[in-house]
């Protein structure tokens, strides 16, 4: 019992050893991340009848719940090549021990049926637990979708957070999140948004200017965002529900990277109508202005403790070379975060309220790469090495991914990555997208 | 253009040379058949020779502010008059004229014979630049002056400092706005490609402010002077080079207050 003990322990650290990132056992805490994962199979789903558009809305459902899941972050996917050769599409056609035992080894299979019913898209999906043959399902769900592409994909990502957040320790999945960033695609510098997959890009300004910065409110109604389109660095704020500018009070001078308090009513930015940029609070309709910052230099780049809304990171180049510095929400406890030198900018301020993401260049030649910070402990960890220019990054609501811009494949692009820096994707490709941010 | 016409004289003159020396004979053949025609009524007096006249400028080019010199030869006239703004002249003489414009002179002269007409041409250049009077000059002229004169100020790596060689420059375009005061103009920051987007938005900011200031300071309204960053988002040269990201780190001057 106690040498099983101890070969236990040894296994897990080799796994630990083997994992890049995973030797930093505080990256797991609250995110389930680094823990061990669960194998789970993900049976295609089975087209009731041989209709060809179902069979289209079939193949896209799978596909999308296929990535959705490899995408979590807390699952092993079983390579379908171990799969048994009879797929199951209802429930007492899953043979338990062919799933359960090798090659398969699986733990949990989702799995189901797909139908056209009064014209809609519904496919039924199940979870199973494969060994606890007695009581297997641990979930039964029926999507009623539109008979269109996006519909069956919006289908499939509802099914994916359900098995995200049931697996993975009750966090809801991201299926369902969205990306803002800045595109040139079309010559100019735009506001762009996408599904978290990088499906359904589509811009949102169509200024013709210089438009930067985008950031979600925290009930992803509106985003917030700085354009030139006046002549002028001014923030405006656009709502995804009237698909109108919201009033916002234009200052002298620079106006820039916005960012919306928790609570959804405050919203601090950079603004140099005194000068200098500076750091200012205000309602979000500009009223109760409040500046925070006093120093000569830069300051800007401010983002909120998303889980308390009592402290603000932002960026100062007050020792010389930009900073991130923390402060409260009023402006005072200021402190340095990273005592190191280098330039660290773009901060993203961790949903747990417990990390700090951001991009560093730690000596003067060399480039920038992702890093996180613990700010309890202030232990760093590198995510991004040896592949090109890596900035911005900005957490996804699960905690368990970033999003960021990379140079790595040519012109600047969208990607995302596990917070352990696994996993990295390229979702955009036309002209240069960067500055990304997730919505909530 | 008159050298040319001076010259077909000339010409036309030697052939007749050449047909009187040459051609006597045929003159001859011809005079009988003169004789054949009937002789004008003898009450009828021999009609007065037309007058002949000839007119030139030199030089035939000025520069506006300078004088040409027409001469002018008549005879057979007892009227001679050259336009415009010259009037009654003798039969052969010569005038001073200073033109602002390009002219054509006519001379005309009558006698008993009857009236004869002679152009010369005297065209005028455009006038060289005039000395900058303030208020004076035309949109145009001020961009061309601004751009020829007005020069950027350069910084240091992540400095928004006004360092010795932008004090020169900014003081030299201190004195090119002083000597222009209708001139409003941008004060645009830039950056190079190092550093974030946001932070380098900030630092422009800084760039373009305290270049703004030491104009200021200088003497230069503020109300003459509008700021705006562009961060590193519009570079002026494209290369990972340290030559090619001191071009970027800059305050760049221009005319107006356009942006986008």
């Amino acid at each position: 019992m106690r040498r099983l003990g101890w070969a236990s322990v040894g296994s897990i650290l080799l796994g630990l050893a083997l994992v890049p990132g995973f030797g930093q056992d505080w990256f797991s805490t609250g995110i389930n991340l680094g823990a061990p994962k669960i194998r789970l199979a993900v049976s295609p789903f089975q087209p009731v009848t041989p209709d060809p558009a179902l069979a289209n809305l079939t193949t896209e459902f799978n596909q999308v719940l296929w990535n959705d899941l490899d995408e979590s972050g807390i699952v092993e996917l079983v390579s379908k090549s171990d799969y048994p050769v009879k797929l199951p599409r209802d429930p007492e056609e899953v043979s338990f021990k062919a799933w359960s035992d090798p090659p398969a080894a699986a733990t949990m299979l989702a799995f189901g049926k797909a139908e056209l019913l009064n014209g809609n898209f519904v496919p039924t999906a199940r979870l199973d637990d494969v060994h606890n043959t007695a009581n297997p399902s641990v979930l039964a769900k029926r999507y009623v979708a539109r008979p269109d592409e996006a519909s069956a994909r919006a289908a499939a990502h509802r099914f994916a957070n359900e098995i995200v957040q049931a697996l993975g320790g009750g966090l809801p999945g991201i299926a369902l999140s969205r990306l803002a960033f800045v595109s040139n695609r079309t010559g100019r510098s735009e506001i762009w948004i996408m599904d978290f997959d990088g499906y359904g890009q589509r811009a949102i300004t169509n200024f013709g200017s210089l438009s930067l910065t985008p950031r979600w409110s925290p009930d992803d109604t509106r985003i917030a965002y700085t354009s030139y389109a006046s002549g002028n660095p001014d923030i405006y704020i656009f709502s995804l529900e009237t698909f109108r500018r919201i009033p916002f009070p234009m200052f002298r001078g620079l106006n820039t990277t916005p960012a919306w308090a928790p609570d959804g009513k405050r919203m601090a930015f950079c603004s140099s109508m005194s000068g200098d940029p500076e750091i200012y609070v205000s309602d979000v309709n500009g009223g109760n202005l409040q500046r925070l910052t006093f120093s000569p230099g830069v300051d800007i780049s401010p983002v909120w403790n998303p889980k308390t809304g009592n402290d603000i990171a932002f960026v100062s180049d007050r020792s010389g070379s930009p900073q991130i510095y923390i402060m409260s929400s009023v402006g005072t406890n200021l402190r340095r975060l990273i005592t190191a030198g280098g330039d660290a900018s773009s901060p993203s301020w961790s949903p747990n309220g417990l990390f700090i993401a951001f991009s560093w260049r730690v000596t003067d030649t060399g480039t920038y790469d992702i890093y996180v910070i613990e700010i309890a402990s202030g232990r760093t960890i590198q995510l991004t090495h040896d592949a090109g220019r890596n900035e911005h990054p900005y957490w996804s609501p699960d905690g368990r991914h970033l999003v960021f811009e990379s140079n790595r494949s040519g012109p600047k692009q969208v990607w995302t990555m596990l917070a352990d820096g696994s996993n990295p994707r390229q979702l955009t490709t036309q002209g240069e997208n960067w500055n990304p941010s997730w919505s909530n | 253009m008159f050298m040319r016409k001076r010259s077909l004289m000339i010409s036309s003159v030697l052939g007749c040379l050449a047909l009187t020396l040459g051609g006597c004979h045929k003159k001859e053949v011809r005079a009988p058949a003169v004789d054949t025609t009937p002789p004008p009524a003898p009450a009828a007096p021999a009609p007065p020779p037309k007058p002949e006249v000839t007119l030139s400028v030199s030089p035939a080019t000025i520069d506006k502010g300078q004088s040409a010199t027409l001469a002018w030869s008549t005879t057979n006239a007892t009227d001679v008059a050259v336009t415009p703004n010259i009037g009654k002249v003798d039969p052969s003489g010569t005038a001073m004229v200073s033109p602002s414009d390009s002219t054509t002179y006519i001379l005309t002269a009558t006698g008993p014979g009857g009236t004869a007409s002679q152009s010369a041409r005297l065209t005028v250049s455009p006038p060289p630049p005039p000395p900058v009077t303030p208020g004076a000059e035309s949109e145009v002229q001020e961009q061309q002056m601004f751009d020829s004169e007005v020069r950027d100020a350069y910084f240091d790596f992540n400095k928004s400092d006004i360092r010795q060689d932008a004090q020169q420059t900014l003081n030299a375009d201190a004195t090119f706005f002083k000597a222009h005061p209708s001139i409003h103009f941008t004060v645009e920051g830039h950056c190079d490609e190092r550093g974030s987007e946001e932070y380098n938005l900030g630092l422009g900011e800084r760039r373009a402010e305290a270049a703004k200031e030491f104009l200021v300071n200088l003497g230069v309204s503020p109300d003459r002077i509008f700021t705006i960053s562009y961060g590193k988002e519009r570079p002026q040269c494209t290369d990972h080079t340290e030559e090619c990201w001191q071009k970027n780190r800059r305050a760049h001057l221009k005319m107006g207050q356009e942006s986008k």
